[in-house]
């Protein structure tokens, strides 16, 4: 579980790196919606308007002692934000060091990635849609298996959040699994047992915060989930004509997709990216500062 | 080699007696140069150690409340407060966006601009929260009112809910901010103890 104090997480998310730059690319779908927005003070400025710094240190404080209680859930998303993200930090480092003219080149790493297969990407997407929902339900204090609220939230996903949603879609779903990845991941899911689901290294490692009291009742959760929220999914595809090769155009100035197959680019992506943990943060802290400036 | 008659032989002066002191003297400078690399290095190392550790504002607050519970046992549940709140109409829509122990908030939307949140907080898990109304000078709906900041207006109802609206889109004037208070159903929320 996290310990670490939530104006460290805010203080150390990096201004420029891979995921920022990868995110900053996926940024058309929904334009001006996310700001790279790093440090705790700069956030409850940017959160609130304010910039007494006697209340920002007020209001800091409060957020502080919230995120504190673990009875809260802020510590649980946290942990649910990064653990899903599962980054390889080794090749994130690579990818840094073998740039030209800042793109990634792939001389160092080809030995290093396996492309997942269809299955087990399909199953990883459905897990971290389904870990949103765990993570939403935990910050906003709404039961955890309140899929309606979270349908109805997802109508107001904004900022970090939306770009989490758009990254999701654009290099866990599309860019792996193709133009029909909302089919091709309802049928796998329609096929999976739970005894499938308990051999996923992704669920094993946050089963615990899907509701459900056995695997049987979490796959249900994860299906049903992934079925209330594909219209929107696809909805944000078509308003937005998200498609394999923009989304492969815009990302061309980060990574060398010269001659790559795409389930590889998906891969170096997947291991050298925290999408989820950086927003997450962000969301998390954005929250929090919002209701943190409400109880002082 | 072979020197001819009359050629001009340059001859290091140090080889002209047995070529020892020069050699000397460049194992010396060699050893001085050592010894203050190394001197560099200690002092480099000792600095770094000695640097101070980067303190935040909030190491404090960190210290104080790591493991310690943030909200009272008697904080009423955030759902209570929900029916308190008021109603979307033509131009407004209210979204319910947080939903926590001892405190609830929406979101106040025109079309699709976020213009305001409005949120309801049971003090009892902050009692500074309530006491700064003793200072109060103001009232909003005969409740005592102060702002926070410049963007929040908030009273504080049957001396324990602090009910707020805080501006989110420019337009919203601290005004628009009163009109939105005296909008809850603050007497209904004044009888829930």
């Amino acid at each position: 579980m996290a310990t670490k104090s939530i104006y460290k997480l805010v203080d150390n998310l990096p201004t420029t790196n891979i995921t920022t730059r990868v995110l900053h690319a996926l940024d058309f779908v929904a334009p001006g919606q996310w700001e790279n927005l790093v440090g705790f003070d700069a956030t409850i400025r940017a959160v609130t308007g304010e910039t007494d710094p006697a209340l920002i240190q007020k209001i800091g404080e409060r957020a502080v002692a919230l995120y504190n209680d673990s009875k809260q859930g802020y510590q649980r998303a946290e942990w649910l934000y990064s653990t899903v993200d599962d980054i390889d930090t080794t090749l994130a480092k690579l990818a840094l060091a073998n740039t030209i003219g800042g793109q990634i080149r792939w001389l160092s790493f080809l030995n290093r990635i396996t492309p997942k297969a269809d299955t087990l990407q399909g199953l990883d997407f459905s897990l971290k849609l389904a870990t949103e929902l765990a993570a939403f339900c935990l910050i906003n204090g709404i039961p955890g298996d309140s899929i309606g609220d979270f349908v109805k939230a997802l109508g107001e996903y904004g900022k970090e959040s939306l770009i989490r949603m758009v990254a999701l879609v654009a290099l866990d779903g599309l860019i792996p699994l193709g133009p029909d990845f909302l089919g091709k991941v309802t049928s796998l899911l329609s096929n999976t047992t739970p005894k499938d689901l308990e051999g996923n290294r992704l669920y094993q490692g946050i089963q615990t915060y899907i509701p459900g009291a056995n695997s049987a009742e979490k796959l249900n959760l994860i299906q049903k989930n992934f079925q209330s929220t594909s219209s929107w999914m696809s909805d944000l595809i078509a308003k937005s004509g998200l498609t394999q090769e923009k989304i492969v155009s815009n990302l061309s100035t980060i990574v060398d997709l010269t001659d790559r197959k795409l389930d590889y680019v998906a891969a170096l992506l997947d291991m050298t990216t925290n999408y989820y943990e950086h927003t997450g943060t962000q969301t998390l802290a954005r929250r929090l500062i919002e209701r943190a400036v409400n109880e002082i | 080699m072979t020197i001819k008659q009359g050629q001009l032989v340059t001859v290091p002066r140090a080889d002209l007696a047995s070529g020892k002191p020069a050699r000397l003297k460049a194992r010396a400078t060699r050893q001085i140069t050592a010894w203050f690399m190394l001197l560099l290095f200690c002092c480099a190392l000792l600095s770094a150690a000695c640097a101070p550790i980067q303190k935040s504002p909030y190491d404090a607050a960190q210290a104080t409340t790591t493991g310690q519970r943030a909200t009272a046992k008697e904080a009423l549940a955030g759902g209570a407060f929900n029916k308190f709140f008021p109603k979307s109409n033509d131009a407004y829509s209210v979204v319910y966006t947080q939903e926590k122990i001892g405190f609830a908030e929406a979101v106040l939307k025109s079309k699709t601009e976020d213009v305001a949140t409005l949120s309801i907080f049971d003090t009892v898990s902050n009692p500074d929260a309530a006491a700064k109304y003793k200072a109060s000078t103001q009232q909003v709906s005969g409740y005592p009112a102060t702002e926070i900041g410049n963007n929040g207006t908030s009273i504080l109802v049957a001396n324990r809910f602090q009910v707020q609206v805080r501006t989110k889109a420019a337009s919203f004037t601290a005004k628009d901010r009163e009109t939105w208070l005296a909008a809850f159903d603050l007497a209904g929320l004044a009888k829930l103890q």
